[in-house]
């Protein structure tokens, strides 16, 4: 997926920036807030990691302006402030997850997996699909009961396609979830990875849409997911 | 100097009264004195014009008597006494000698040892009391009259205490009427002193004194100066906390998160362990300076609300945050109001501390193959148990001080439970703690009443 990371800490945003890049997803950082706004006209983003004090502003101000907007991506405040009522605040200001300073990468993963998934309208973690076991909090996919290994990259695409099941997704707007605006991407980047799961999850699981994009394989049948 | 009233404990109230009540007693009996002295002397005179009125009344008559009788009789023969007309009383006997001081005539109940036998006309005082004599008839004939012995003294004693019995009756009245009204007059005092008691680190706001008279109100305008500048150095010590809490997070952030990245980039070798103990240092010193920013801020007072919070809900916060943590996992069963909540004056923040150190240490110290217990009741009691071994009684009283820590292995700042003890404190009530938890052969139970808001 892509982010959208909001922090003036460069040593901070620097280390989270490159947690989530590890993760597979895509990651456009702003210090700023007029910097967020403009990074949210150009692009989608699945998800913002939102800092709450910020040179030209307060997080939460932001966040309440989107809201009242129209904005629903899924908003994680990360932030120094511990107490519960700066917490109930947050969350009735509209995010989705409150992550207080200093965490764990780990936990800043677990929790970005856990918001993109309710936010896909599948809280449960353990996705069935044909001969396929994937545990999207593990971040692992098991074909015919034996391990698959797929680089952050690859799991990215096939996240991004497991989050909406049957729906075609452009490849404009996957190149956008996988990459953020400064990365160099080939023309050819996305069939790449397509071909490289295809590999590994079973060539009937991804179908192409010629000249339209990419779908989850209709063919295949799938439990436990569904429409956000 | 001796003190009035040595004791300094005694009220001012009792001070005033008992004061009040003993000039007013010491007035009386003043007066009460002079009166006494005016009163003899007033009495004297009397009584003397009384003596002279007898003695110049009876003379006339004495002497037609003693002309009727045609002579003084024989020298040897009794004194006639004058018939009584009813009987009564003598307060003032007279007799009638003449100038050889031979008795011719006496009153009925004239005592002649009351009499002198020398004659001197005019006052003078007898033996045994005050005499008044007559002469008449070129000095042939002399009426002495007196008083009965005592009469006069009687007289005055009885009248003095006339004026002395009301007060028995009155003092006490008095000292009541006196009670009540000084305790009138100390009623704003009074309302004054609770509303000093009932501040405190939650509550620093100035205290009304418009109904205070003019004596006290400078000294509480200086209280009210004291809590202003009380309020100003806590608040000083709050933000303090806080910003120190807000500068000391984010870079400590920064470097557990660069740390992270650089063990996940690291290969395994002697840097990546190198990079693992900085790690494990950071988390240390995060939990530390956590915990010492949490016990600043549990001491340092600001733990009631400005208006009633459900602290229900701050405790399902604080369980959604705690399922994160390693240990938890599903270990946790919880009980809360049925209604789903309950409001407190609590300061929402201080409570998230205190549930969030009681459950932590359950989960952190307790037998993690078992439960631990987390119930908010509609009474307002929160007590978090768990099983494990037993703690001796003398390691439960040692719980509450800061960094001392039971016989654990488990990792922490042995902070958790003063930081809870000095809430508790804060509030009015006292963390209790128990091993073996109630209900259970072993285990740790910690519990805390919290203040309930009127609905």
């Amino acid at each position: 997926m892509r982010v959208l990371l909001v922090e003036d800490d460069t040593l901070l945003g620097a280390a989270v920036r490159d947690q989530i890049a590890a993760d597979g997803h895509s990651v456009d950082w702003a210090t700023r807030l007029d910097a967020a706004s403009d990074h949210l006209r150009v692009a989608t983003y699945q998800l913002i990691l939102l800092d709450l004090m910020l040179p030209d502003g307060q997080g939460l101000d932001f966040l309440r302006r989107r809201r009242l907007a129209g904005d629903d991506t899924p908003v994680i405040i990360l932030t120094a402030r511990d107490q519960i009522s700066d917490r109930i605040a947050g969350l009735n200001g509209g995010a989705d997850d409150y992550l207080v300073k200093p965490f764990d990468l780990s936990e800043l993963t677990a929790r970005l997996g856990a918001v993109a998934r309710r936010y896909a309208g599948n809280p449960n973690p353990i996705v069935r699909l044909g001969e396929l076991q994937v545990d999207m909090a593990g971040r692992s996919v098991q074909r015919a009961g034996r391990r698959v290994a797929l680089t952050a990259r690859e799991w990215a695409l096939f996240e991004a396609l497991l989050q909406h099941p049957h729906q075609l997704l452009s490849k404009a707007q996957l190149e956008e979830r996988l990459y953020s605006f400064d990365t160099e991407i080939e023309s050819n980047t996305i069939e790449v990875y397509v071909g490289r799961l295809r590999k590994k999850v079973g060539h009937a699981m991804i179908e192409t849409v010629r000249g339209m994009g990419y779908r989850l394989g209709q063919s295949v049948a799938t439990d436990s997911t569904g429409d956000r | 100097m001796r003190q009035l009233f040595p004791h300094p404990r005694l009220s001012l109230q009792r001070r005033l009264a008992l004061a009040l009540a003993g000039c007013v007693t010491a007035c009386w009996l003043a007066g009460t004195v002079a009166a006494g002295f005016v009163l003899r002397e007033e009495i004297s005179e009397v009584f003397d014009s009384a003596l002279q009125e007898v003695a110049q009344g009876v003379l006339p008559l004495a002497y037609a008597e003693i002309l009727e009788r045609g002579t003084d009789g024989p020298p040897d023969s009794a004194p006639n006494r004058v018939a009584s007309v009813g009987p009564h009383r003598e307060y003032i006997a007279y007799i009638v000698r003449n100038a050889a001081g031979r008795v011719l005539l006496m009153s009925h109940d004239a005592d002649l040892a009351m009499f002198p036998s020398t004659i001197q006309p005019g006052f003078a005082d007898g033996p045994v009391t005050r005499l008044y004599t007559e002469a008449a008839i070129r000095g042939t004939l002399f009426v002495t009259s007196a008083e009965r012995p005592g009469h006069r003294r009687a007289t005055v004693v009885q009248a003095t205490r006339m004026l002395v019995w009301p007060l028995g009756v009155l003092l006490p009245l008095i000292a009541a009427v006196i009670w009540l009204l000084v305790a009138r007059s100390f009623r704003p005092i009074g309302a004054f002193q609770r509303a000093i008691e009932a501040r405190g680190g939650g509550n620093l706001t100035p205290v009304d004194t418009s109904a205070l008279s003019v004596e006290i109100a400078p000294a509480a305008e200086a209280v009210n100066q004291l809590i202003e500048r009380l309020k100003q150095a806590l608040e000083g010590e709050r933000r303090f906390t806080a910003n120190s809490a807000h500068e000391l997070r984010t870079p400590v952030a920064a470097a557990l998160a660069q740390t992270q990245r650089l063990l996940a980039e690291l290969p395994d070798g002697q840097s990546h362990d190198r990079a693992t103990a900085i790690e494990a240092a950071l988390r240390r010193l995060t939990r530390l300076s956590e915990k010492l920013l949490q016990l600043a801020k549990a001491e340092s007072g600001r733990l009631k609300a400005d208006r009633p919070q459900d602290l229900a809900q701050a405790l399902s916060l604080v369980l959604a945050d705690l399922q994160g943590t390693p240990g938890v996992e599903d270990r946790l069963i919880v009980e809360v109001p049925e209604s789903g909540t309950f409001l407190s004056w609590l300061d929402i923040d201080a409570f998230a501390i205190l549930a969030r150190n009681l459950i932590e240490n359950a989960v952190r110290h307790g037998d993690m193959s078992k439960p631990v217990h987390v119930s908010l009741t509609a009474g307002g009691l929160l007590r978090v148990s768990n099983s494990g071994r037993v703690v001796p009684v003398d390691s439960l009283a040692l719980m509450t001080k800061a960094f001392q820590r039971g016989n654990t292995n488990a990792d922490g700042a042995g902070i958790g439970l003063a930081i809870v003890a000095a809430i508790a404190e804060g509030i009015g009530t006292r963390l209790e703690l128990r091993s073996p938890a109630p209900g259970m052969v072993d285990g740790f139970e910690a519990s805390v009443l919290l203040p309930k808001a009127p609905c």
